[in-house]
């Protein structure tokens, strides 16, 4: 049975490590990255699938620490150097999952005040930590996790799991030079008063219990992972799925919820910006080197326009297709001479924070569909989501369809 | 998959474990990297404290309560037990993810109302509500199947 959870952790933690990692590199490209714009919902479905992989994790990981915590009472407790060094990585494995997606859901909630340490790094940093721990988990376990892959090989005719030992004779290879011992990979019969705990607990109302009531007891155990994980999915799905909206309980966010019918993620508030973006002297000035160009809003709106239909994808998992109109980000770039091949740097209003200042290479500058958007979803930009004037690209991390724009500069 | 030979089984061990040493060293590295040392502590602190709290007081209670029911069993047939556990360990697992939103949403809808904007509490309540009446449901239909399996087959015991 814990081979049988330990599969599902184990593609739900892969899911959340590769699309973590096209986050983080999205947000802090190398040198040499390039990233694809289409489909416009990469990101969306990328950060959706993190979000959703992550929060399914806690009944998985609850379900798999309940199988396996009888064995945390083995006695003694350490046999020798190697095992000691196993059981300090699953201790590890164990402590670095638990608060990799403790952490991952209290920030979708915004709660991070309660970290005392920042966020984003520990996340990524934790994210190899948790990795290796599962690497080294998989590899110590394998003959294990060899034996029981298959339901065919698992179970006798009754039903009943075959004990590990009787499964390592009947797989021995005959081309195994004599002489050669099986591990016993048994763990060693708990002794002491929590052996006889749990010897009492597993006699006394279950003496009887036939091989027919054990398999209805594990596929019940693992029915209940199922329905929770569905419910959780249900209840929660609706902040990326348009399709789970109706049953959105439990999401951070609720599709529709805020100022031109979207939600926020940094307000003006926090960004400082609520004078600077009303300023009626405020202009956009688009930089190439020398030549540079100064545009004010009315001017921006007397650019041709465009309208597209783009999600806002963010990092917390939250994401809604919106309706954009605003000048082309490419007609900017051009209206200042700037080479096919150049990057942007944006620079936001904003005078703290992290996402103040925005990098963009030429596969976003040059895509039609990236605009400095003026409206958005049938109105004026609402000052909660950029006005003047911010970016909105396709198929990039929320953070970086930078808000409340000021200037932006070809990068030299 | 060719997983059958020991010979294989073993070089697949050292190929994983020798990967996990590495991504060891990366994290180790990483963290070094981009978090400063004054927060290391806080970073321990909760590694140990997820320990604790999961082995010391979450895991102990559910296997208590686990325990009482299996108890109870000689009374009630095996598959009720079994859905009653299950709807417990659904609600208890969906309160935990819930819980903080609960506690959470007036602070942070302060600051940003577009943040945790739903009725949390009241959301719960109506997940309990429903998930009692499913388990409900559920239980009656397990004691119609079982007692019909049990005219036809009066010999069977209850699986």
């Amino acid at each position: 049975m814990a081979t049988v959870l330990g599969r599902l952790l184990g593609i739900a933690f892969l899911a959340c490590f590769v699309t973590g990692i096209l986050s983080h590199y999205l947000q802090e490209p190398l040198q040499w990255m390039v990233f694809a714009t289409r489909p416009v919902w990469l990101y969306q479905i990328s950060q959706a699938i993190h979000i959703t992989a992550g929060i399914l994790c806690f009944p998985l990981i609850l379900g798999k620490l309940h199988v396996i915590y009888p064995s945390l009472f083995q006695t003694p407790p350490v046999r020798s150097i190697g095992h000691f060094l196993e059981r300090g990585s699953i201790a590890l494995l164990v402590a670095a999952s638990l608060v990799q997606i403790t952490i991952g859901l209290l920030n979708t909630y915004q709660l991070y005040f309660l970290f005392p340490f920042p966020f984003r790094q520990t996340h990524w940093a934790l994210s190899f930590v948790v990795m290796a721990a599962l690497a080294i988990h998989i590899g110590v376990k394998l003959p294990i996790i060899a034996r029981y892959w298959r339901k065919k090989d698992s179970y006798d005719d009754d039903g009943t799991v075959i004990p590990l030992d009787d499964a390592t004779d009947r797989s021995q290879n005959p081309e195994r030079p004599e002489g050669a011992t099986i591990p016993d990979l048994r763990e060693p019969e708990t002794t002491g008063v929590t052996g006889r705990l749990f010897r009492w607990i597993d006699r006394a109302p279950l003496a009887d219990v036939s091989a027919g009531q054990a398999r209805t007891s594990r596929r019940g155990f693992l029915a209940t992972i199922g329905v929770a994980a569905t419910a959780l999915f249900v209840t929660t799905g609706g902040q990326s799925f348009r399709a789970l909206d109706a049953t959105n309980l439990f999401g951070p966010r609720k599709q529709g919820v805020g100022p031109n019918a979207l939600p926020v993620n940094r307000t003006a508030q926090a960004a400082g910006v609520e004078e600077s973006a009303m300023a009626p002297d405020w202009t956009l000035t688009v930089s190439n080197g020398e030549t540079s160009r100064v545009f004010t809003r009315a001017e921006l709106e007397a650019l041709p326009q465009f309208e597209v239909d783009l999600p806002i994808a963010c990092v917390e998992g939250w994401s809604q297709v919106a309706s954009w109109k605003g000048p082309r980000m490419k007609d900017l770039a051009d209206a200042v001479g700037a080479p096919v091949s150049a990057a942007f740097r944006a620079t936001s209003l904003e005078q703290k924070g992290n996402y103040a200042v925005m990098e963009m290479g030429p596969e976003y500058v040059r895509d039609e569909l990236t605009l400095v958007a003026l409206e958005l979803n049938g109105a004026p930009l609402d000052i909660q989501h950029g006005y003047p004037a911010r970016m909105i690209a396709p198929a990039r991390p929320g953070v970086l369809q930078t808000k409340w724009l000021s200037t932006l500069e070809v990068i030299a | 998959m060719t997983m059958d030979s020991p010979r294989m089984i073993r070089a697949w061990q050292v190929a994983f474990i020798a990967l996990g040493v590495l991504l060891l060293g990366l994290g180790g590295l990483v963290l070094l990297d981009v978090v400063k040392p004054e927060r290391y502590p806080g970073i321990l602190l909760w590694l140990g404290g997820a320990i604790i709290l999961h082995d010391l007081i979450i895991a102990p209670l559910v296997f208590g309560v686990g325990l009482l029911m299996r108890r109870a069993s000689k009374r009630i047939p095996l598959g009720v037990l079994m859905i009653v556990q299950g709807a417990i360990l659904v609600g208890a697992v969906t309160s935990l993810i819930v819980l903080p939103q609960v506690l959470g949403k007036e602070r942070v809808s302060a600051r940003n109302e577009t943040v945790l904007p739903l009725d949390y509490a009241g959301n719960l309540v109506l997940f309990y509500v429903v998930l009692a009446a499913l388990t409900a449901l559920a239980i009656v239909v397990y004691l119609r199947v079982l007692a019909k399996r049990q005219n036809t087959r009066p010999s069977r015991s209850q699986t």
